[in-house]
Order: C-alpha cells, then structure tokens, then sequence
C-alpha cells in the first residue's frame, strides 16, 4: 500500500513561514484484503482558504488528484465532509486490492516506509508517523493501520528494500448460507423423523 | 410396511447425498466469475522506457497497465497467475503470482514493463499489441483468460506531451502533465556528448572547475560557454514536426525531440533541443541543470546555492534568421526571463513550470542509454576545430564570453543593503498593517524570507520592542539576543517557529534591521543560503 499524499499547496508569505500540516490516514483492512481509508485533516485560516479553492469546492479535483497520487492502486466510492465551522474535513475512499496473499499463502501489506516506527495500539491496529521528504517535513501523517479481527500471527517483516511489511494469516471468510448443505439436513431430519414416527407407531 | 417406509427412507438418502456434495469443491473457478478491468497508458515513449520499467520512479505513475482482477466465484483459486507479453518486444512475462483468491477478493496488478536498451533505437511509430493471459491452479485451457489492447509506440524522438485522458483535461498543467519525461532526453552519459563537453572545458574554455568551486560566477561562465561552442560552430535555430496525436482516449501534441547529440552533429535545434543540449553538456560537467518551460518556449540554466541563472539559447538564431546575440547578451534575456518566470510562477501561474534535471532523476526518471558513435565523434571533432577560427576564450576577467553576474542588490539611500538570490521575489511594503516592514524578499520555496524594517527609534533595543508590539497583535511572539549590531532569534505561532538572524544599522530616520531566516525544520537545510544572505548584508 502506498503512502497517501492529500495534496496541497500552501503558499504563505506570513513572517511566521510555513506551518507544519498534520494529516491523519486511518486504514482499516477487511476479510478480503481491500481497504476503506479515512483520512482527516484540521488547517488554520490561510490553509483552508486556499484548500477551498483549489479541492474544499472542486471535490472533482480532489478525487482525481488522489487517484493520480497513487498511481498503481484503484480507489472507488470518495466521499468528502467538510467541517467550515472548524476548518477541517474527512475524506473516506476504497482501495482495491491493498493485501494480497504470497506465493507462501500468506497476507503481505507493505508499509512503502523504511524503518517505520511501528507503535501496536490493539492486537490488530498499528500506527506509525511520517513525514514525507518531498514535502520538505511540512505534512506530518500519521497512520493508523487496522488489521481485519481474523488476521492471526501477525508479524512485522522487512522487505528486499528494508521497507516494513505486514505479514498474517487469514482463513477465507465464510461462504455465507449454503443452500444446499441446509436443504440436505433438513430433508434429512425430515426424512428421519417420518420414519421414526412410522416405526414407532407400528 | 416397508412400502410405507420406503419414502421417508428416500428422504434420508436424498437429504445426505444433498450434504455430502455441499462438501466437495467441486468448481475451480471459471472465467464467467472472473472480473477483469484494465486500465492502459496509450502511448509508451522508448525514450523513458527506465521509467516505465521503474516502479518507484514518480510513484509509480508511468506503468503500461494495471488490471483489476476480482473472483466474484464462491471457490478460493489457488496460485492465480498473471503474465504478459508484446509480440516482438518482451516475451510471455509473469507478473504476479498470488497463493490464493478468496471468494470477493480483488488482485490489482500493475505492469511496468522492461524493454531492451536497444528500444532507444526505435526510429518509426508503431502500434503495438499487448497480450494478458490470467491462469489458476486447476483451470483448463477454456477456463484461462486472455485479454489484449494496442497502444501507440512512439519512435525513441517522440515526445508526448500529456498522457491524461483527454475528457479529464481541465487545466494547463494536464495538457503538459509528463513535463518531467523530459529529463529523460538529457543524456549527460552519452559518449558523444561527454566527448563534446570535455572538448568544450578543455579547448573553448581552457579549464573550468564549477562543479567544485561552486561558484555561481564559475557556472555562469561555463553556460556561457556552451552558448559560445554553439555560436561559433555557427549552429542554427530551426524548427521540428510537432503534431497532435490521438488515440482512444488520449490526444496530445508529440513533439520530434533530436537528441543533444543530432544536435550536436546537425549543429542545429528548436528551443526545447537547445535546453536539452544544454541541459546534458551542464550535467556531464556537474552542475545542477534546470529547464524552464513558459508557454511556447523553453530556455535552460542551472542551479546553485539556491539560487537560478539563464540563458536564452536561442540567442544563436542564424544567419538566415539574423540577430545573433553575443553570449553576454542571451545571458542577458535569459536573466531577464527568469526575472518574468519566477514574477509568474510565484502569482500561481500554472503555465510557468521548470524541471530540475537532478532532482527528476532522482526521482527515478533518469536518461535513455545512447552507444558510442565513431562518426558522431569525428562531426564533434569538425565542430571543435570551427571554435579555433574565431578569438579563443579568454580567462574569466573581462571580455566576450565573460559574465557579469548581477549582484542584484536591494538599494537604497540609506545603508544596510544586500544581494537578492536569482529567482527571489521582493514584496515592498507587503504588510500595510504594519508600516515598520519596508519590504520583504521570499525565495523560490516560499520558506525562507528576508525581512527588511525600518524603525524610528534610536536604538536596536528599541527597534526589536517595536517589532515585538506588532508582531504580538499577529498572534506572534518573539525570543532573541543582540550582540552588538547584530541580532538573532525566533519567532513562534501557531504555525511552527522561526529562526532567523539579522543586522542593524542607525539611520538617519532611526534604525534598519535586515534579518534572513526560514521555519526551524527548514532552516539547517538552507542555512547555506541564509548565511550568504546574512554574509552579503552590509
């Protein structure tokens, strides 16, 4: 999975430079491996002044700024709530096949950070925070990464770049009401019962 | 009684051969349950072909597809397979293999395909096929799926200028979206143009050492240099074919780039050649080169110390053109360009835009391999002996190829004045609120600042208690020390701190301070610029 960048262009001319911007990604994984991402992000007056312009009231370019950010990934259902009142909003969006299963039958998610700072909050929820270079340490982001409840023994492996990796196991989720199996069973207590009601009563 | 039993008892039968064959698997999946969706670039340039073939190089942006593959069956595939090929150019290619596909799951696969070096010497377009072939453990022939889609291969001097759908366009910046491809046109590893450059040093310069020197006076002399080796060898500005092309969904116009070293032999090139030129010679003699793109027109400079220089290559015209512009001329324009350029790109002027060749190239977008040429180098040796018949260089202190930088310095009656960096933007009075801000200057990154105040009070103590009062009316406060005329300190808000320093002097309407500073995560990174603001104050 890569690192989600919400663009924005900040141009301050302020005696107090440019003010560090903190974004927050949360990332929740479910039973098939796709990802609903929620991402949040408070600004101060210049900031959302100008975030207005360019995204806050064209939600089009934002979506397509975001898809062009990440390039190799498919992202589906954006959905954007502003806050004015608080100069904030919470941008929720679906990644497609953020996990996937190696040849060795295992989920992989790639945190595309090296040497990440993982910090585990709960059994399945990790967080680490990042500061993009190529925003010269103006975004910082923090991650919160939600494992789905069934991943078990997950470990935290180093790829061949020395990037973080998620590794777990997860069972397929159930395949929901089998017809068939039910209909067997039940035609089957049927059966059993009229014939127990046949021989007893004989 | 059995005939009465007879049916229950069928029941039974048929309710456990129903739960027997609930238990077994037995569909593997087919290709009904497959969805696929494929999304595909258009056109591929063999010139940036290590970009396509690089996933990290700009995020991954340039890939020749990425298809979605959900399994919409009710069976987990096993060792679901993807793999690609295009006939005559990369053989049947495995993508991915993934252990397993759960019932819903959805595999994404993008394809950054690696093409032979030899593609940079694909001199005709074509249209091309590419063949997707997706397999999983237990499927039949029938079952395994093949997809395929064309797209356009341009020949290894084709530039596309934007691979954005053309419904999506909205602004200028999409129209020109792969401005950084054109980095991949610099070809500083080039043998022919590593031999043009080291004759340049060496016979029209008769040495030059910037790269290490790092002085902008050194580098400026060098891109004169340049400028002078295309005057004498009397190469000429002429144009090339650029058209729009079109696909499905994408038009662009694609530009005939000649590379620098058919610039080099055919001693002629179009605006966006020169700067490419330029561009290579300066990467291959180590010093930072930046193009500058500004509608209809391209011009190259560099980069150093933060600071931009130009020059405007075109300046050669020729003979059939007339105009032709001494070195100290093009330097000249070039200057007063970026002057424009940076006025234009800092209103947020989107059409303003500039690539810097090392930092693109750092990014993953690096040069297209080019072999050596026997008969390149002996056209290059021709050009070298056309420098000899005119006046050689001479050495940096006065004369044709010398140039002045300009030392660009905020001037004014009173004292306390110093040298504004290329590329900087000087705001007068920018804050009416509050009078004591006589101007401040803001570098290309909108991060470092210089501030210049003038005070009426009598002394430096007095000056900062006034700049305090103001500030903290903005919400600001302000920590610092004075030593003697020299003050530093920092400034904190909301937004982060400040670190600056400055200088003081006594006016005769009170007192001057000029100080120069970034916010603190910024400051370490450009305190070589800071210091040689501050060193320049006097």
């Amino acid at each position: 999975m890569k690192i989600l960048i919400i663009p924005i262009y900040i141009l301050l001319f302020s005696l107090n430079g440019i003010a560090q911007t903190q974004q927050k990604i949360e990332m929740r994984i479910d039973s098939v491996g796709d990802a609903e991402l929620n991402m949040s992000m408070t600004m101060n007056a210049q900031q959302w002044q100008i975030w207005n312009s360019n995204y806050g009231n064209n939600p089009s370019a934002l979506k397509r700024d975001i898809e062009r950010s990440m390039p190799a990934y498919f992202l589906d259902d954006f959905e954007l709530n502003k806050d004015d009142m608080n100069r904030s909003f919470n941008l929720k969006l679906n990644a497609y096949g953020v996990c996937e299963i190696n040849k060795r039958g295992k989920w992989i998610i790639d945190t595309e950070q090296k040497k990440a700072q993982l910090t585990k909050l709960t059994e399945h929820k990790y967080m680490f925070v990042s500061s993009p270079p190529e925003f010269g340490g103006n975004i910082q982001q923090t991650f919160i990464i939600e494992l789905p409840v069934d991943a078990k023994n997950i470990t935290i492996e180093k790829d061949a770049f020395g990037k973080s990796v998620f590794e777990f196991d997860m069972s397929p989720p159930s395949s929901g009401f089998n017809v068939m199996r039910y209909a067997g069973i039940l035609i089957f207590l049927v059966g059993g019962a009229w014939s127990g009601r046949l021989i007893f009563k004989t | 009684m059995m005939k009465k039993i007879a049916l229950p008892i069928a029941l039974i039968l048929l309710g456990l051969i129903l739960t027997g064959l609930s238990f077994v698997n037995y569909n593997t999946g087919s290709p009904d349950d497959i969805d696929i969706s494929i999304e595909k670039s258009a056109f591929i340039m063999p010139a940036a072909h290590r970009v396509y073939s690089n996933p990290e190089a700009l995020d991954g942006k340039y890939y020749l597809f990425k298809a979605k593959i959900t399994n919409n069956s009710s069976e987990t595939l096993q060792d679901v397979r993807v793999k690609y090929r295009i006939p005559n150019y990369i053989d049947w290619t495995e993508l991915t293999v993934s252990g397993e596909m759960f019932p819903g799951q959805t595999l994404v696969v993008p394809c950054y395909p690696k093409f032979d070096d030899n593609v940079t010497e694909k001199t005709t377009e074509s249209v091309e096929k590419t063949e997707i072939e997706i397999s999983w453990n237990g499927a039949e022939d029938d079952d395994i799926i093949e997809e395929d889609f064309s797209f356009r291969f341009t020949n290894r001097n084709e530039y596309v200028y934007t691979g954005i759908k053309s419904e999506e366009i909205s602004s200028w910046a999409d129209m020109y979206d792969n401005d950084a491809l054109i980095a991949c046109f610099v070809t500083p590893n080039d043998p022919v143009v590593k031999y043009y450059t080291q004759n340049l040093q060496e016979k029209l310069l008769k040495g030059e050492a910037a790269s290490v020197s790092r002085k902008t006076e050194d580098a400026a002399r060098f891109l004169s240099g340049i400028y002078e080796a295309t005057r004498r060898s009397h190469m000429v500005y002429s144009g090339t074919k650029g058209i729009p092309k079109s696909t499905d969904d994408v038009q662009s116009i694609v530009q005939q780039v000649r590379l620098p070293r058919e610039v080099i032999t055919g001693n002629t090139g179009l605006c966006i050649e020169l700067s490419v030129l330029y561009a290579s010679v300066l990467s291959a003699a180590g010093i930072d080169p930046v193009i500058f793109m500004v509608p209809g027109h391209a011009y190259p400079g560099f980069r150093m110390n933060g600071q931009y220089y130009a020059i405007e290559a075109t300046g050669i015209g020729g003979e059939g053109l007339g105009n032709i512009m001494s070195a100290e001329e093009a330097f000249k324009q070039g200057q007063k360009q970026l002057q424009e350029f940076f006025q234009r790109a800092q209103a947020g002027d989107p059409r303003y835009t500039l690539v810097d060749i090392h930092q693109v190239n750092a990014q993953g977008v690096t040069s297209m391999d080019l072999k050596d040429n026997d008969f390149m180098r002996e056209k290059v040796d021709d050009i070298v002996a056309s420098w000899s018949t005119e006046q050689q260089a001479r050495p940096n202190n006065g004369g044709n190829n010398t140039i002045i930088v300009p030392e660009n310095r905020i001037r004014t009656s009173n004292s306390l004045s110093f040298a504004i960096p290329n590329g900087w933007q000087t705001m007068m009075n920018p804050m009416p609120q509050m009078p004591i801000m006589t101007a401040q200057v803001v570098a290309p990154d909108q991060a470092t600042t210089v501030s210049v105040y003038d005070i009426p009070v009598s002394n430096l103590q007095q000056g900062m208690n006034s700049i305090n009062q103001y500030f903290s009316n903005f919400g600001l406060q302000m920590q610092y020390q004075i030593n003697g005329n020299t003050v530093s300190g920092q400034t904190y808000s909301s937004n982060g701190n400040f670190n600056w320093i400055g200088k003081a002097l006594k006016t005769q309407n009170g007192i001057r301070i000029v100080a120069v500073g970034a916010p603190d995560h910024l400051y370490s990174k450009n305190s070589s610029i800071i210091n040689q603001i501050y060193n320049s104050i006097r």
